[in-house]
């Protein structure tokens, strides 16, 4: 039997196209500004940049799959390991570690102790309640529902093994402490 | 021993003023980093012409009062940072290195995206930054 995929993106990290991070840094700091000025809101702040989180978690997904070969996830709980082991490190370049699982298993947090997109960000009292990184939230929940897409097409073919059977639950909490550490917290609500 | 450190920007606005001795002479410390922007504004606006190249950043020490020596630095932002201090053997190697790593606290707040460029520098991770490095500027001296 051929040894399963390797379910880390050092690999896949090391081979794919860099940005600066702080170009990146600054240019999601300037989003968030801007996002801030124009709806002065921040929970709907916050509703747009999960939007456009989903926007490209929908799109990064196929990329995700095809560059980093990873074999079919049996459970949610690979499935939490491999978002914040291999996907978070090809992306991103850090990994996150999953932690706080509930009894069932269907749910869990993802702590990212090293967020690159929080660099020298200082929320300030007027922007409590911004969940900053909430882009990171609908990236992985467009990604997931894809996924979701696709195995239940691999249900008509009757390999019965799907990733999961879900529905990401709509509100992953996300936010952005002043330590710059991020959490998301999953859960997956079985059919 | 450091006994104020001032930011001013472009336009001679201040943007982070801190004094760190519990003397209540602040107002006059304000009125020394004051008079130490003129000194600048000529230092910057008749250079010497004893070959110091345009890109300058280091201004050294401005002028020193019965107490106190006043050393500047200029950003290529025009930006102003003032440091007084006390008479003691200061080195300008020491100097030059306190104004780098000040520089590089800086930039890391001004590169928040909350900050307002003009505005003062409300951080709280620069200010206590500030005060790691103003701490190790006397032990650095002293050794």
């Amino acid at each position: 039997m051929a040894p399963p995929a390797p379910r880390t993106g050092d690999a896949v990290f090391a081979n794919v196209e860099r940005v600066n991070a702080e170009l990146f840094t600054l240019t999601y700091g300037a989003i968030v500004r801007q996002l801030l000025t124009d709806l002065e809101e921040v929970e709907e702040v916050n509703k747009q940049l999960d939007q456009m989180g989903y926007n490209i978690g929908i799109r990064l997904i196929d990329e995700f799959l095809t560059k980093s070969n990873i074999s079919r996830c049996v459970d949610f709980k690979e499935t939490a390991e491999v978002i914040a082991k291999a996907g978070f490190k090809m992306f991103l370049g850090v990994t996150a570690s999953v932690t706080n699982w509930d009894a069932d298993g269907t749910s869990c947090s993802l702590v990212l102790e090293d967020n690159p997109l929080v660099d020298f960000v200082e929320l300030p009292d007027t922007c409590q309640g911004l969940y900053y990184c909430n882009i990171l939230s609908g990236v992985i929940r467009g990604a997931l529902e894809m996924t979701r897409a696709w195995c239940c097409m691999d249900k008509f073919h009757s390999a019965f093994w799907c990733c999961f059977k879900a529905c990401i639950s709509p509100e992953p909490n996300f936010w952005c402490t002043h330590q710059g550490m991020c959490l998301v917290r999953l859960a997956t609500h079985p059919r | 021993m450091i006994v104020c450190i001032a930011v001013v920007g472009h336009q001679n606005n201040p943007l982070y003023l801190q004094s760190f001795t519990e003397a209540d002479d602040a107002l006059k410390l304000h009125h020394i980093v004051h008079c130490s922007l003129d000194v600048i504004d000529e230092r910057v606006n008749n250079p010497k012409k004893t070959g110091s190249t345009l890109n300058e950043t280091y201004l050294g020490l401005l002028y020193p009062t019965e107490n106190y020596k006043v050393y500047g630095y200029l950003t290529n932002t025009k930006v102003k940072f003032i440091l007084v201090t006390t008479h003691l053997d200061v080195r300008d190697a020491d100097v030059r290195n306190f104004f780098r790593r000040f520089h590089s606290a800086y930039v890391d707040a001004v590169s928040n995206p909350f900050h307002v460029p003009g505005k003062k520098i409300t951080s709280q991770t620069f200010a206590e930054r500030v005060s790691t490095i103003v701490k190790s500027f006397g032990l650095s001296s002293a050794v």
